[in-house]
């Protein structure tokens, strides 16, 4: 009991009265523990974090219906097979051939937020549509019927009679047997968005559900769904495998261009950050360790001494290593902090969200550091204790 | 005797001063493989990104809207064609270098074994090209569709093949009419008629699955339409866009001619575009934004990521160096108070100091710098399969960083060495 109380006073004394260079040895362990919990932390963000980014390539899973079309009951169900915290967007289409002027045009409805964020790159010079009453024109439809944000036109569509369905036969002939009996559903709607997107969305005009259900007079009713999943693309392929087999009506798809291009993408820049972490920390924990061997080398002298009073190498060891493994710890503790807060600072600056922290990279940190600055004091000790005292202490 | 101390010092305390220069060399090898990574990083990743296909899609002006509005059956009546005879015109724009691929396609209907009328595309699969500045390119669609499946069968190579009679067909289609590898399909198009022979079936996850995808002359037999493409995609290496590039993109004329000289002089998406548009006959060149600000978002965040990364790594070399200088230089403490005990001055005791440690520090920072590229050249081989290229600019940068760090390392060294008391330090207090 009174020996280790003795040992533990002898390192502790020994480090603050050399404190200068102390605080040198223990600025160098705490930067290469910043910098490993630090990357590491990084390492293990950068495919969420990066993956988050990708959504702004749109959509990477479809719906599309097993007959003609699907309603939003069957969206729901499809859509609860993939956890909340994976769904970016999830936007139902509903497409109709409409008339603007009398020529006919593509329109799609579907709910707008959703659209959004399904569609990052969707740019629209005006606003979204956010009423009903208000319409989205592709650029192409727009530099056709030369509109502006702002302008009115009445969109029509002709109900399509279905005699089968009709009660009476006779009516429903006679209503297609002169064409000025069917009325056209109309609505005067205003033009607040063009949307620019260099595809084929250029040529479609968008309206609300509710404007679409008014001029068909048909609700709950869509063509296709389209969702951004953060998820890999063997997740991804689990849950459109999923949702084809438990959801009748609706047959998931994979946008194969987004998911394949994703993971080929992804992995290499995960590669990259595992590459640079490797060779950065590589190259840090030998400075770490060289700056160490520094810090101990300069007391051979000091090892001499003690070895001609008739300390035992066993116990100079001993005593040495307690010092350098106290620092370990304690520039590891430090580093692991230091480090979590420069991985926040990055996660904030670059991504613009926060990391969770790994509560299993401060013992691994510590570990790391402890190892490193007891194999970096081992060697200088060795070397002294190995030679004669009298040579350590003539200074030879 | 100045000199000789220096090489005295160096020849006895080689082993310490090894240490040091080795330290330095990799502090400098450490910024240096870095700094490389960082500045490359872009090109790399926008490499990567060509993944995704065409940046760019060029149409004919005017007729693209009807062609595609109401063209629903095919039936291409709208006569507004690019001239495949200018496709190489691309090549020779002011941002040719930028430009890494490009397809034409031309579509048409034609009926597949006497039956259903079905979509057939002609392009160019992986078509080789001479260009006029020397250059050669191998362009098409096995490039810029990298994330087409191929079922069966092997992509369509243009190079190779002598048969030109040959065909790739979606998997839905295939699925549908029971083609298979190795059997002959008959087209007969609104003007012309064609067997060809199955070559491969392709999964592309969208409605390509239900086409056929032809030599580009073969679409053209079918169509009679000699020499004419519907439309180019065009991938190309761009800037991501600022508030210039979108305001050029708006209107280039709202520019003033400095504005519009920085804007048609930088990468961006819609600078190569106005290019386009001015080389291809009556064309219009628009970015796909899907493709192009998404790559902008990807670029500017993987930059980001990489300099906070490399600014960490940066400080952590400096830090190292200048913690070794510094326990280095206190080392020697009792050497030091000897000198000023015979009646060493200070300065000369600094000079003394100082010109070691900074010629270990050239040597191990130029060490240091080499090594450092060959790190780089790892991480680019490894993760890019391409070399790393490196710019002038990280030389400077890395001797003056190890030229700062190894003196502010040496300052608070000196400054104790000067404040020693030579009998105190002899005593050994």
């Amino acid at each position: 009991m009174k020996k280790r109380k003795m040992y533990m006073r002898m390192i502790t004394a020994s480090l603050l009265r050399r404190r200068s260079r102390m605080i040198v040895a223990l600025l160098a362990i705490a930067i290469g523990a910043t910098i490993l919990s630090g990357l590491v932390t990084i390492y293990y963000d950068v495919p969420r974090q990066m993956g988050a980014q990708f959504r702004s390539y749109g959509a990477n899973m479809l719906f599309t219906a097993v007959n003609d079309t699907f309603s939003q009951e069957d969206v729901d169900n499809a859509v609860a097979v993939i956890p909340e915290s994976q769904r970016v967007g999830v936007a139902p289409y509903r497409y109709e051939t409409v008339r603007m002027n009398d020529r006919p045009v593509l329109a799609a409805a579907t709910d707008m937020e959703g659209a959004k964020s399904a569609s990052p790159f969707w740019r629209v010079n005006g606003d979204w549509p956010s009423a009903d009453g208000q319409l989205m024109i592709g650029k192409s439809v727009a530099s056709l019927y030369k509109l502006n944000p702002g302008d009115k036109i009445e969109v029509t569509y002709t109900p399509v009679i279905e005699t089968e369905n009709s009660s009476s036969d006779e009516e429903a002939l006679e209503e297609n047997a002169d064409e000025e009996f069917i009325l056209d559903n109309y609505i005067d709607f205003e033009v607040v968005g063009i949307l620019d997107t260099g595809g084929n969305e250029e040529e479609y005009i968008y309206m609300t559900l509710n404007d679409m259900e008014k001029l068909t007079g048909k609700a709950n009713y869509y063509n296709v769904c389209e969702l951004s999943v953060s998820a890999t693309a063997d997740e991804l392929s689990v849950y459109a495998d999923k949702i084809s087999e438990g959801v009748e009506g609706i047959n998931a798809r994979l946008v194969k261009r987004v998911t394949q291009s994703e993971t080929t993408v992804l992995s290499k820049l995960q590669s990259l950050v595992l590459l640079v972490t490797v060779v950065v920390l590589a190259l840090t924990m030998i400075c770490v360790a060289t700056t160490m061997t520094a810090v101990v080398a300069e007391r051979r002298k000091e090892i001499g001494l003690r070895k001609a009073l008739g300390a035992s190498d066993k116990s100079i060891i001993g005593e040495f290593m307690g010092e350098g493994l106290l620092l370990g710890f304690a520039g590891g503790f430090l580093g692991a902090f230091l480090g979590f807060l420069f991985a926040q600072g990055v996660s904030v600056s670059v991504f613009n969200s926060s990391i969770s922290f790994r509560p299993l990279l401060l013992p691994v940190t510590i570990i790391v550091s402890v190892v490193v600055t007891g194999v970096a004091c081992l060697i200088p000790i060795r070397s002294a204790t190995d030679v004669d005292p009298a040579l350590v202490l003539k200074g030879e | 005797m100045f000199l000789r101390m220096i090489l005295r010092a160096f020849l006895r305390q080689w082993k310490k001063m090894a240490m040091i220069a080795f330290t330095i060399a990799l502090g400098s090898s450490l910024a240096t493989a870095m700094l490389c990574v960082m500045m490359d990083v872009g090109d790399k990743v926008n490499q990567e990104l060509k993944t995704y296909g065409a940046n760019i899609k060029v149409v004919p002006k005017d007729a693209s809207i009807i062609n595609e509005l109401y063209d629903t059956d095919g039936e291409n009546m709208s006569g507004a064609y690019l001239r495949e005879d200018e496709l190489g015109k691309i090549k020779t724009i002011f941002w040719a270098f930028n430009i890494v691929d490009y397809a034409p396609f031309i579509s048409t209907n034609a009926s597949l074994n006497g039956g259903d009328e079905v979509t057939v595309t002609g392009t160019w699969f992986n078509h080789h090209m001479e260009l006029p500045t020397g250059e050669t390119l191998d362009a098409g669609v096995v490039s810029m569709r990298s994330w087409w499946e191929i079922i069966a069968g092997d992509w369509i190579d243009e190079q190779n093949g002598d048969d030109r009679d040959v065909a790739m067909v979606g998997k839905a289609l295939a699925e549908a009419n029971g083609i298979k590898v190795g059997d002959t399909i008959d087209l007969k198009g609104s003007s012309g008629e064609k067997s060809l022979l199955v070559s491969a079936i392709f999964d592309a996850g969208g409605d390509e699955d239900d086409q056929v995808y032809v030599y580009l002359d073969t679409a053209q037999v079918l169509a009679a339409l000699d020499g004419k493409v519907d439309s180019i995609e065009v991938s190309a290496l761009t800037t991501p866009d600022n508030e210039l590039a979108e305001k050029a993109a708006a209107d280039p004329s709202s520019l003033s001619i400095a504005q519009k000289e920085t804007w048609l002089c930088t990468a961006y998406v819609s600078a190569i575009c106005y290019q386009i548009q001015e080389v291809i006959t009556d064309s219009v060149a628009s970015a796909v934004r899907q493709v192009a600000d998404s790559e902008g978002e990807i670029l500017n965040k993987t930059q980001l990521l990489m300099m906070l990364i490399t600014v960490l790594s940066l400080v952590g070399a400096a830090l190292g160096i200048c913690n070794l200088v510094t326990a280095s230089v206190m080392e020697r403490a009792q050497e030091i108070g000897l000198m000023k005990a015979i009646g060493a001055q200070n300065p000369s005791i600094t000079g003394l100091v100082l010109t070691e440690i900074l010629l270990t520090a050239i040597i191990g920072g130029i060490a240091g710098f080499f090594a450092g590229i060959g790190f780089a050249q790892i991480i680019g081989h490894s993760v890019f399969a391409s070399a790393i290229s490196v710019r002038p600019m990280v030389i400077p940068i890395v001797a003056v960083l190890v030229f700062i760090v190894t003196l502010i390392g040496c300052i608070p060294a000196i400054k104790m060495l000067l404040g020693l008391r030579p009998t105190e330090v002899l005593h050994g207090r």
